[in-house]
């Protein structure tokens, strides 16, 4: 039996606004310790990783395994439905075949209620190694999302170079190129327009901007992201899904373009 | 979709092309087999040509027209035609009585050329004229390129431009253009006076029915749309193209050759959706006759009996993929949590 309530409804929505142009049908694990969500676009480019911590839902209760297999377009229909400040409650059987969704609205004591049909989703798990990555960048979520529009306008793959001297996007179109360069800096009376950069050691690498873009449409979850990088391994893109490091985040993996223009 | 049926059904007995229609010389059969675009001209008039010590010809005017935009099949035609300015009203309208090839029945269009092409005629003594056959299977590829879509207007204005040029770098002095519009008047004036500075230009609409020139350019372009047509069905036809033959070697001249059973071209001419119908491979459509970014060959083949082709997602070359770094995980939790406090299950093998 799954039961977990969600203060903020809007928080479940914006996420499946964000990963689902990236992955159709998925399963939400959710076990004692939250729910979890893992899946990868058709052509196995980019990953996605949610996390919802038990301590983001009150109160929150699962006794057994559950795998619940959603298509996240339906599900987009059904939270379609979710204003902006209503609760959210998930509820489940052990071995279900749907999936109930409760919304109330305390203000206007109205109880919508939602029931969601579920699918068999047979999926792989990737097993994920802790990195100790070799750059690691933190900025507002809107300027990653700005950048990576900007320069999308002149090409299709953007290369991330990390060094001493800060941290450089740059792009090279039919049309020309761009770049856009950001050095650490802090913000003493906006502390989230800071930009920390956190390097070990310099490092290259070359990314597909479409999948770059479409991770920014999580850019509504939180103001901040943070983009971590190692040479041949992934690029991580990392949402918290609020300001509070207990209730999960949402993570975005991206496989590198072989072949560097270096 | 730029399917415009300019047809009605008043209009598809004109638009069917006549079936023993003069075969001009701007019919390249090789090439419109091969479905490729092209473009003819004629010789330039001697009397057009430049006089021995002067650098420029007698002064002529020059009128484009366009014939078959509607049409799913076969080619779209740019005409210009040219002939020297004192001659454009006398020789044309009074002589020859030319008029928008609309108005005139296919047999009077098809003499017209005939004579326009017989040498020793004046008409064929002092104009010139020139044709640009924009093949059904270009038309479609520029309309339905993934990026940077070539639409018809922009394909006919650089169609037009092509044509203008070929016919003054061949020497003739055109001080006067007159055209058929397509889309905006003023815009399209604009954009040839730049690219023409010295010439005079006139875009206007119905302009095949007010300028001489230009109702002798539509005259080209129709009947060299219309043969193009013809040669196009003979090639999907074979036993009409041994009866053509037949007719052409006089064994039989009292055998007519029937009319094309894929009447006008035009979508709205229920002959040719039946045409169309009838001979459509599941999978290649039909051949390079058809223009392809119509709406009716694009519905017909993708929704009635077309096959459905799954393009496959394009392998994003250089890009590497997230499962060549992250293994797959042995998630034991999958199995149930009460099912291992009491040793995992022996399986078939033990016994």
């Amino acid at each position: 039996m799954l039961e977990a309530r969600l203060e903020q409804a809007m928080l479940l929505k914006k996420v499946v606004d964000a990963i689902k142009d990236l992955v159709q049908d998925c399963n939400f694990d959710c076990n004692d310790s939250g729910i979890a969500l893992q899946a990868m676009d058709n052509s196995h480019v980019a990953l996605v990783s949610m996390m919802f911590k038990a301590d983001a839902f009150s109160p929150y209760r699962c006794d057994r395994n559950i795998a619940l297999g959603v298509n996240l377009v339906s599900l987009t229909k059904v939270l379609r439905a979710a204003q902006n400040d209503d609760v959210l409650t998930l509820k489940a059987e052990d071995a279900p075949d749907s999936l109930n969704l409760l919304l109330e609205s305390i203000e206007a004591d109205r109880i919508s209620e939602y029931d969601l049909k579920l699918m068999d989703i047979d999926q792989e798990h990737l097993g994920i190694p802790e990195t100790e990555y070799a750059a690691t960048i933190q900025m507002p979520s809107a300027e990653f999302k700005r950048i990576c529009t900007d320069l999308m306008a002149m090409s299709e793959s953007v290369t991330i170079e990390a060094n001493k001297d800060g941290i450089k996007f740059a792009a090279n179109g039919d049309i020309g190129n761009g770049s856009v360069t950001l050095r650490s800096h802090s913000n003493v009376d906006k502390p989230a327009q800071n930009v920390d950069i956190e390097l070990t050691e310099p490092v290259t690498l070359t990314f597909s901007l479409k999948y770059l873009v479409n991770f920014c449409k999580a850019q509504p979850l939180s103001e901040r992201v943070r983009i971590s990088l190692s040479s041949e391994v992934p690029l991580l893109v990392e949402y918290l899904l609020s300001n509070d490091k207990n209730s999960g985040h949402l993570r975005f993996y991206l496989a590198p373009k072989i072949g560097d223009e270096e | 979709m730029e399917d415009s049926p300019m047809a009605d059904d008043a209009n598809i007995e004109l638009e069917t092309p006549a079936s023993d229609v003069f075969l001009p010389p701007s019919v390249h059969r090789e090439t419109l087999y091969t479905g490729e675009s092209y473009t003819h001209f004629s010789p330039v008039p001697d009397s057009l040509k430049p006089a021995a010590g002067s650098e420029l010809g007698e002064p002529c005017c020059l009128g484009v027209d366009e014939a078959g935009r509607g049409p799913v099949l076969g080619p779209m035609v740019y005409g210009v035609f040219y002939l020297p300015i004192p001659l454009s009203d006398p020789l044309l309208k009074t002589t020859h009585h030319f008029d928008d090839s609309k108005v005139l029945t296919p047999a009077v269009r098809s003499a017209l050329m005939e004579t326009l092409c017989t040498p020793g005629t004046v008409l064929n003594q002092s104009c010139g004229w020139a044709v640009s056959n924009l093949s059904a299977r270009d038309i479609g590829a520029n309309m339905l390129r993934p990026t940077a879509i070539y639409n018809l207007n922009a394909q006919a204005m650089d169609a037009t431009i092509a044509l203008i040029e070929g016919v003054l770098s061949r020497g003739v002095n055109v001080q006067e253009i007159y055209v058929d519009t397509i889309g905006q008047p003023a815009a399209y004036q604009k954009k040839l006076e730049r690219v023409f500075p010295t010439v005079k230009i006139t875009v206007a609409k119905k302009a095949d029915s007010l300028y001489p020139c230009v109702s002798a350019a539509s005259v080209c372009a129709k009947v060299t749309r219309d043969a193009a047509l013809e040669v196009l069905y003979e090639a999907r036809d074979p036993a009409r193209r041994e009866q053509q033959q037949q007719a052409g070697d006089g064994v039989d001249e009292e055998q007519k050759p029937e009319g094309m059973s894929w009447g006008s071209g035009y979508p709205s001419d229920a002959r040719c959706v039946n045409w169309l119908k009838q001979n459509m491979h599941p999978l290649f459509g039909w051949g390079p006759e058809c223009r392809f970014s119509w709406g009716t060959a694009k519905d017909m083949l993708e929704s009635k009996g077309g096959v459905k082709v799954e393009w496959p997602l394009e392998e994003d070359e250089g890009t590497s993929r997230v499962t060549d770094f992250f293994v797959e995980g042995k998630r034991e939790k999958d199995s149930d949590e009460l099912g291992t406090w009491f040793g995992t299950p022996a399986g078939l093998e033990a016994f």
